[in-house]
């Protein structure tokens, strides 16, 4: 009789086996909770840059620790200063919450052995100098031209230097074998996330933008298995769905990473009548597009592959304005929603090159600066009324 | 929307049309969803552009600064094609304009008078209104002249919202509307920064509410003809 109960909201999934997912936070945590207790090695993580594959081959586990929720950024600004990006702040105050001991704020931090970090903007580095002081944390150095072979060849000696510190931390040493094997299953998930991402070109598209986005979130929680199950599911139903529905302006979110609670743009645009058909994001293409080529030297090969991450952070970038032009034309996209967090500086500077480019390819942008609050939810969803009508007058 | 309402039958005694003669209401602006009595909402942005081009068929841009924003927006043949809002705080809009006014002792109206008149206008430094607002007392402390204070804070608003609209690129045929644009100060600050003559509608507070009107009656046309095919006889070939 709980199924009855739980019928209206399943109304609201654009696929039924999204109901399935409601409970996978809850199933996770218990599940590393469980594994703790058995001596598991549990690493929290910040980014992208982090090889999954490297932690699982020490035969660690890990959980993606940025923060999406407004609710600890105030706590957080006791230590840090104002005006920084939320993620940072959320971050960061979900650790000191002094809440956070078994309330709701964050139950992650105290499953956690180590936080693997990484050199990216300011913000996180010197958040992560204090985040030291709170649990032991260790940062990958990055190169800033990842394109250099230079830069290729610095980054896979930091490489090999987080692969001892993961054996030192868990005592289990990682031979080729066992991160081939690792490599091949991050592809595998990768890979699913590209035949998922395949379906939402359909017009209109077989799953809305958000409940992927709620996916997308947890790629980096969740235990790959887990994730790749879920995935499976959602593909196949949505390869059954019957292509049908009223078409909505096809919108591309491309920017800053949306963290596990915050949906607040991604929310706008789909209630405002526009459906997300792909996100050039961290919770988006970022997280999965390339795959680590599976013939060559394996750690080798995974610097390789994380290098041509396009993150704002490196120099000069080139890669993300073309991938986001390709991006475009593959989800036959009507407009760019550029989607940056306030004091975001590398993205927000970004964002001029990316409309330079779409501008050649008469693309609208919309470009939304914004933090975790609800403070500008009406002014945003003007604008982005305005945008949607502006695409559907266009010629 | 006690407020909608209200004005809503007053404009229908002033016109002496009655609620059931009326067709199609669109509504627009800040609380367009709230309006229970319209058919259908549509933003501020579109229906300036409309209205605009409906008062000044060529029109390539408007500016509009209002009382809780200012706003860009590029327009072709009536269309919205790209436009800029300035984010969150009230710097460059109206609500400045209305905040330093009163720490300046003067009215609203009366300010872009004062500027025009100043032959050496200070530079205001804070975009923040509440910063402002000081910084404004503390320059009249120092014995600045109302006018150059005024000039400043004029000053102000049209660098900010002129860099907005240099952003879309607006050159020519610009329009001003919202309320700040009867603020004759204003509108001499943004046309020696942009190098354009402004147009300025008769009433430019209301060219949103035209162009959700003309939106309206094109919609009811568009009914009308959808209609009138369906009942005529098929043609002869």
């Amino acid at each position: 009789m709980v199924r009855t109960l739980r019928e209206s909201s399943i109304t609201t999934y654009t696929l039924q086996c999204l109901s399935d997912f409601e409970d996978a936070y809850q199933r996770r945590i218990n599940e590393l909770t469980a594994r703790r207790n058995q001596a598991r090695k549990i690493v929290g993580t910040f980014c992208l840059f982090v090889p999954d594959e490297i932690i699982y081959a020490a035969g660690a586990d890990r959980v993606i620790l940025c923060g999406g929720r407004n609710a600890t950024v105030s706590l957080a600004e006791e230590y840090l200063p104002r005006n920084i990006c939320p993620l940072v702040k959320s971050s960061f105050g979900s650790v000191v919450s002094t809440e956070c001991s078994g309330g709701d704020a964050c139950p992650h931090f105290n499953l956690i052995d180590m936080v693997v970090a990484e050199a990216t903007c300011d913000a996180k580095k010197k958040m992560y100098e204090l985040l030291n002081e709170y649990i032991p944390t260790y940062v990958i150095d990055l190169p800033q031209k990842p394109d250099s072979p230079a830069g290729i060849a610095y980054y896979t000696v930091q490489l090999e230097q987080f692969t001892d510190a993961m054996e030192g931390l868990t005592g289990t040493l990682i031979t080729d074998d066992r991160l081939r094997r690792e490599i091949k299953s991050a592809n595998e998930t990768r890979s699913l996330l590209h035949r998922l991402y395949e379906l939402r070109r359909r017009d209109p598209p077989p799953i809305r933008g958000l409940d992927v986005l709620t996916v997308l979130q947890k790629q980096f929680f969740l235990s790959p298995e887990e994730l790749r199950r879920i995935l499976r599911q959602l593909c196949d139903e949505a390869e059954r769905k019957p292509n049908e529905g009223a078409r909505k302006p096809r919108i591309m979110i491309s920017g800053c990473p949306m963290a596990g609670g915050n949906i607040k743009v991604p929310k706008i645009i789909e209630d405002r009548g526009g459906v997300i058909v792909v996100e050039e994001s961290c919770t988006g293409t970022r997280a999965f597009w390339n795959l680590v080529d599976e013939h060559k030297d394996p750690l080798r090969a995974i610097a390789e592959r994380y290098m041509q991450i396009p993150c704002s952070c490196m120099t000069p970038n080139e890669w993300r304005t073309e991938h986001i032009r390709e991006l475009v034309e593959r989800f036959n996209v009507d407009g760019v929603v550029y989607y940056t967090l306030q004091s975001c500086h590398a993205y927000n500077i970004e964002r001029f090159r990316v409309q330079q480019a779409l501008k050649e390819t008469h693309t609208p942008l919309l470009a939304i600066e914004t933090d975790y609050s609800d403070s500008d939810v009406e002014q945003i969803a003007t604008r982005v009324d305005a945008f949607m009508e502006m695409i559907a007058s266009s010629p | 929307m006690h407020v909608a309402e209200t004005i809503y039958r007053a404009v229908q005694v002033d016109a002496g049309i009655r609620g059931g003669d009326i067709e199609n209401v669109v509504a627009t602006g800040y609380g367009r969803e709230s309006i229970e009595f319209a058919n259908k909402a549509v933003s501020e942005i579109t229906t300036h552009a409309a209205g605009v081009s409906y008062l000044f068929p060529d029109v390539k841009g408007v500016i509009d600064i209002g009382g809780q924003d200012s706003k860009v927006i590029a327009v072709e043949k009536g269309r919205v094609v790209d436009f800029l809002m300035n984010d969150k705080c009230a710097a460059g809009t109206g609500k400045f304009l209305e905040f330093t006014a009163k720490a300046l002792e003067v009215s609203t109206e009366a300010l872009g008078g004062l500027a025009l008149a100043s032959r050496t206008p200070v530079s205001i430094s804070s975009m923040c209104t509440v910063f402002a607002e000081s910084e404004v007392i503390s320059l009249r402390a120092r014995g600045i002249t109302k006018e150059d204070i005024a000039a400043g804070l004029v000053e102000s608003v049209a660098q900010r919202v002129s860099v907005m609209a240099k952003q879309i690129g607006l050159k020519e045929n610009v329009a001003f509307v919202g309320g700040v644009a009867k603020n004759a100060g204003i509108k001499a600050a943004l046309e020696r920064k942009l190098g354009v003559t402004l147009f300025v509608p008769f009433e430019p507070q209301i060219t949103g509410a035209l162009g959700a009107a003309l939106r309206g009656k094109a919609q009811v046309l568009a009914g009308h003809e959808a209609l009138l095919r369906s009942c005529a006889p098929p043609s002869k070939r």
